[in-house]
């Protein structure tokens, strides 16, 4: 009986800490994100990184690593700052006017912000994906050709061909392609568009690939087949996405990390933030309680 | 920032939540009804009642295909993440254990319309008090755990284990005497066993108020924190407070 009550004693207790804990959420400091933001041999390190849009502070004191050879989703409400992160890593944020990005981003452990770093090389090494498939008003072929050459990564035409050919099988799109590689990209479907983009990216040999909502444009089965290519480039790649649907984020990330209001609340596994999210917010945003 | 606010976005989720709830709340009062009246239908050996609670239970039946339905309905048109998951999942099992609990029960009403035992003894006979015993921590404990489950409070759950305790000791109490009872007279060993039978299901009972205990939990999470899942609490007007004998 007696050891009976000590386990009631101690259920109560452990009840009341979650209360507790729950309670300590609010409110919320920059850079106290719930959940594990280290991984081994990261890709990508960034610390304290803010960002300001002219007095607009938009992210704050966000601290997380990227992992190789994984899918990192990123998911909140608009204009949580999740955009706006993911644009750090290749330093879009530069090209915005008043735009001011300060903290550490580590890529193979240098400084992306150091003076020596060429942004063009940067660019290549973190390609970019997005929303919309914006192809150069040009051939598929020079679509993809365009990037290995100007980085001068061909040496000859028969080399450049491979490249080409090897990009557009990797995007999965080459059955559909390699008899009208002349054509204008343009003339693509929406998803073959994007899966274009996306061959055009990997053919400069990038290390990490950003995708910002690839797929909010696409039908279903489009969606589906740069899914499905998500995991398959994961193999060589690491893969930050933003996302507005969680099920495409539960479904393509390992990892995913939660932004509200500019901070960085929870990062975690995937498949434990879709069935047991730590923090009250990243409760309620998924399981769509606001938002 | 308000920190949680009431409720889903699209209000028709909370609206499927709910019903999803109170249905299951509903069939578990219906089940407590049902072990009651099979606990007095064995131990007054009274066939009118056994019929009644064979009746009812096609009516526990079918609210478990209903809430089972539904369950699958929202899972595929709301797709569920984190608590509302869990609880969507958890209340599945809930059902299932309340199901098997008022199969139980539907032992003790076959007992009774059986009317095997060829001497002319009757089982309810021997064993009505400690059916009556086990029958009364049996619902009390199904009665905590729907409780626990309405209230979603971590602690409730904990009471249902200190009732199960109860019942292990009950139903060694049942048995032994049970025992007593055949070795005084050989001539109702048949009755023995098969009244060792009724004790072993009201015992199962318990278990599976036990199991929703656990699956009150599950829905609690890792941190076993009081959740918010249900956007409507009937904790208020208890369902399970009815008086039914």
């Amino acid at each position: 009986m007696v050891k009976l009550m000590d386990a009631l004693t101690v259920e109560r207790a452990s009840g009341r800490r979650a209360e507790e804990a729950r309670a300590q959420e609010a409110p919320i400091e920059a850079g106290k994100t719930v959940g594990n933001i280290i991984v081994d041999d990261p890709i990508f390190s960034c610390r304290d990184v803010d960002v300001f849009y002219g007095e607009k502070h938009a992210i704050r004191k966000v601290g997380i690593d990227i992992g190789r050879n994984s899918v990192l989703a990123m998911i909140g409400p608009s204009g949580c700052g999740k955009s706006t992160f993911l644009r750090c890593l290749n330093r879009m944020n530069d090209t915005i006017p008043n735009a001011r990005v300060a903290g550490s981003i580590l890529l193979d452990g240098k400084d992306i912000h150091d003076r020596k770093q060429d942004v063009v090389q940067l660019r290549a090494r973190v390609g970019m994906v997005f929303q919309k498939p914006n192809p150069f008003p040009k051939s598929i072929y020079e679509n993809v050709a365009y990037g290995p050459r100007i980085h001068g990564l061909a040496g000859d035409r028969v080399e450049l061909d491979e490249i080409v050919h090897h990009s557009l099988q990797r995007a999965g799109l080459w059955e559909e392609v390699k008899d009208r590689l002349a054509q204008p990209g343009t003339s693509l479907s929406g998803g073959q568009q994007q899966r274009l983009c996306i061959a055009r990216t990997i053919a400069v040999n990038p290390e990490v690939i950003l995708m910002d909502e690839p797929c909010s444009a696409l039908d279903p089965i489009a969606t589906a087949r740069i899914e499905d290519l998500m995991e398959e480039l994961r193999q060589s790649y690491a893969i930050v996405i933003v996302t507005h649907s969680m099920q495409q984020a539960a479904r393509v990330s390992q990892r995913t990390a939660y932004f509200h209001l500019g901070d960085l609340i929870e990062v975690g596994e995937t498949d434990r933030i879709f069935t047991n999210p730590r923090h009250r917010l990243t409760e309620d945003y998924i399981t769509g309680r606001f938002g | 920032m308000a920190l949680s606010l009431e409720g889903h976005t699209t209000r028709a989720f909370d609206g499927d939540l709910s019903s999803l709830h109170l249905q299951a709340v509903a069939m578990g009062a219906l089940v407590i009804e049902q072990v009651q009246l099979a606990v007095n239908a064995y131990s007054s050996w009274d066939r009118s009642i056994a019929t009644l609670v064979l009746e009812r239970e096609r009516e526990i039946n079918l609210y478990d295909a209903e809430i089972e339905a539904a369950a699958l309905q929202l899972i595929a048109r709301r797709q569920p993440m984190a608590q509302d998951l869990r609880a969507v999942f958890a209340i599945d099992k809930v059902v299932t254990e309340l199901e098997r609990a008022a199969d139980e029960a539907k032992k003790l009403a076959l007992a009774v319309l059986a009317e095997s035992d060829a001497s002319g003894f009757r089982p309810g006979a021997a064993s009505a008090r400690e059916a009556r015993a086990l029958g009364r921590v049996a619902a009390a404990m199904i009665r905590a755990a729907l409780e626990a489950f309405d209230r979603l409070e971590p602690g409730a759950a904990a009471s249902v284990v200190q009732q199960d305790e109860e019942m292990d000791a009950e139903y060694a109490n049942a048995l032994r005497r049970l025992l007593t009872h055949a070795m005084e007279d050989p001539r109702r060993l048949q009755a023995t066993i098969e009244a060792a039978f009724i004790m072993r299901s009201l015992e199962r009972i318990g278990d599976h108020a036990r199991n929703i205990a656990r699956h009150v939990r599950f829905i609690g999470g890792l941190d076993g924190a009081p959740t918010r899942v249900w956007p409507t609490s009937s904790s208020r007007a208890d369902p399970t407070e009815r008086d039914v004998l």
